[in-house]
């Protein structure tokens, strides 16, 4: 079990996550991030959320800052970052798969 | 709904200085993009509890340059000199050090006192005394000292305030009958606690005329097991303690666990022992 992946953060694993899906695209500021989640359709996360998780994972290292811009700072994904994201998702796949097969099991 | 600019400045305000340092600026710029609403405040106000209670903010050697900061750096004052010393007297403690210190003791030591106190207050008192568990001795024990005992004769336990009660002879003694039951039943046995329901007096032994209790302060009687009958003005029977027989046969009476004697329904039906005396007869 990895304890450096966002899986371990408590309340904030799910944001941390979305998080971490939204950089997976491109350095992205905090207002970008927030759009990019609503847009993804999850359930919306609020600027203080927001912040203790970007706090989190820059912690434990999986996403770095990059210069302001303006007032502005853009986050982006670390190399442990986008390795502890796929392990992540790839995680998240096998549940998802062993779901789908056990429903198809037992509509059949 | 967005919510009010001086709340969220307050809110933002709220976060520890480290963090406000570190991602104040961004914050503020998202929200200023954002125009947060009241949910926003409250999830502000929840990460601000969160950054308290966290060491969150680590500061990486490429930020520092890049964060604007101020400088807190205060060029060292001089000292002014008081007469000759030129230093807090002792050791590095100021006066104010040193006061503020002692307000701190000061507060220790009151809330020790406070906390002490509490417990003490809420620690169970009774050890010894009514209210603590009295050995009576083994049933031989006490028909040695009162041979009586066997014949239903109550026994006064005076450290318990009680009369211990051989139960299956005392219904007999004063059914008139005489009869010897030296080891009665550990659950044949009853402790009466001698202070009147009434008013509190304490009943004197039971009369040879009728084997009835009768208190000589108003008058309340009580058959031989505590039951009040017609005579007197108690509400109800003599309360009762538990009694235990432990595994060596000494008899235990807790006085700690009592049970309130029976209402008087001023009715002899309702008694549990009906005695030969008449029922509205009181011992002179």
């Amino acid at each position: 079990m990895p304890n450096d992946g966002p899986s371990d953060l408590g309340r904030f694993a799910e944001p941390a996550l979305l998080i971490l899906v939204s950089l997976a695209d491109g350095p992205k500021h905090g207002y970008a991030i927030m759009t990019d989640v609503d847009a993804l359709g999850a359930s919306p996360i609020g600027p203080g959320t927001l912040y203790a998780a970007l706090a989190r994972l820059e912690r434990r290292g999986l996403i770095e800052p990059l210069g302001p811009e303006d007032r502005r700072r853009p986050y982006r994904l670390t190399a442990a970052g986008s390795r502890a994201l796929a392990e992540h998702l790839g995680e998240m796949r096998r549940i998802v798969q062993v779901g789908h097969a056990r429903l198809r099991t037992a509509d059949g | 709904m967005s919510a009010p600019g001086p709340a969220i400045t307050v809110v933002l305000r709220a976060y520890p200085r480290g963090w406000r340092e570190r991602y104040g600026a961004e914050m503020s710029a998202l929200l200023a993009e954002r125009q947060p609403g009241w949910r926003d405040l409250l999830d502000l106000a929840r990460g601000a509890i969160d950054a308290r209670l966290h060491r969150l903010v680590i500061t990486p050697a490429v930020l520092v340059a890049a964060i604007p900061r101020r400088e807190f750096a205060m060029p060292a004052a001089p000292r002014p000199t008081y007469g000759i010393v030129s230093a807090p007297p002792i050791g590095e403690l100021s006066r104010r050090t040193f006061m503020r210190r002692m307000l701190g003791v000061g507060a220790g030591i009151l809330a020790l006192e406070f906390l002490g106190g509490t417990l003490a207050f809420l620690w169970p008192q009774i050890r010894s005394g009514l209210g603590g568990k009295f050995s009576v001795g083994t049933l031989a024990d006490i028909v040695t000292s009162q041979a009586s005992f066997a014949n239903g004769w109550p026994y006064a336990v005076g450290a318990a305030r009680s009369f211990l009660i051989n139960v299956p002879a005392a219904k007999e003694l004063a059914l008139g009958h005489d009869v010897s039951i030296p080891s009665p039943a550990p659950d044949q046995l009853l402790a009466l606690y001698r202070k009147c329901p009434h008013l509190g007096c304490q009943v004197p032994g039971l009369c040879d005329e009728l084997k009835r209790f009768t208190c000589r302060c108003h008058g309340s009687t009580y058959n031989i097991l505590g039951e009040k009958l017609k005579e007197g003005p108690a509400q109800r029977g003599m309360d009762r303690f538990a009694v235990t027989v432990e595994r060596n046969g000494v008899v235990v009476i807790d006085t700690s666990q009592y049970s309130t004697g029976l209402l008087d329904r001023g009715d002899p039906q309702y008694l549990a022992f009906v005695d030969a005396a008449p029922y509205d007869r009181k011992c002179r």
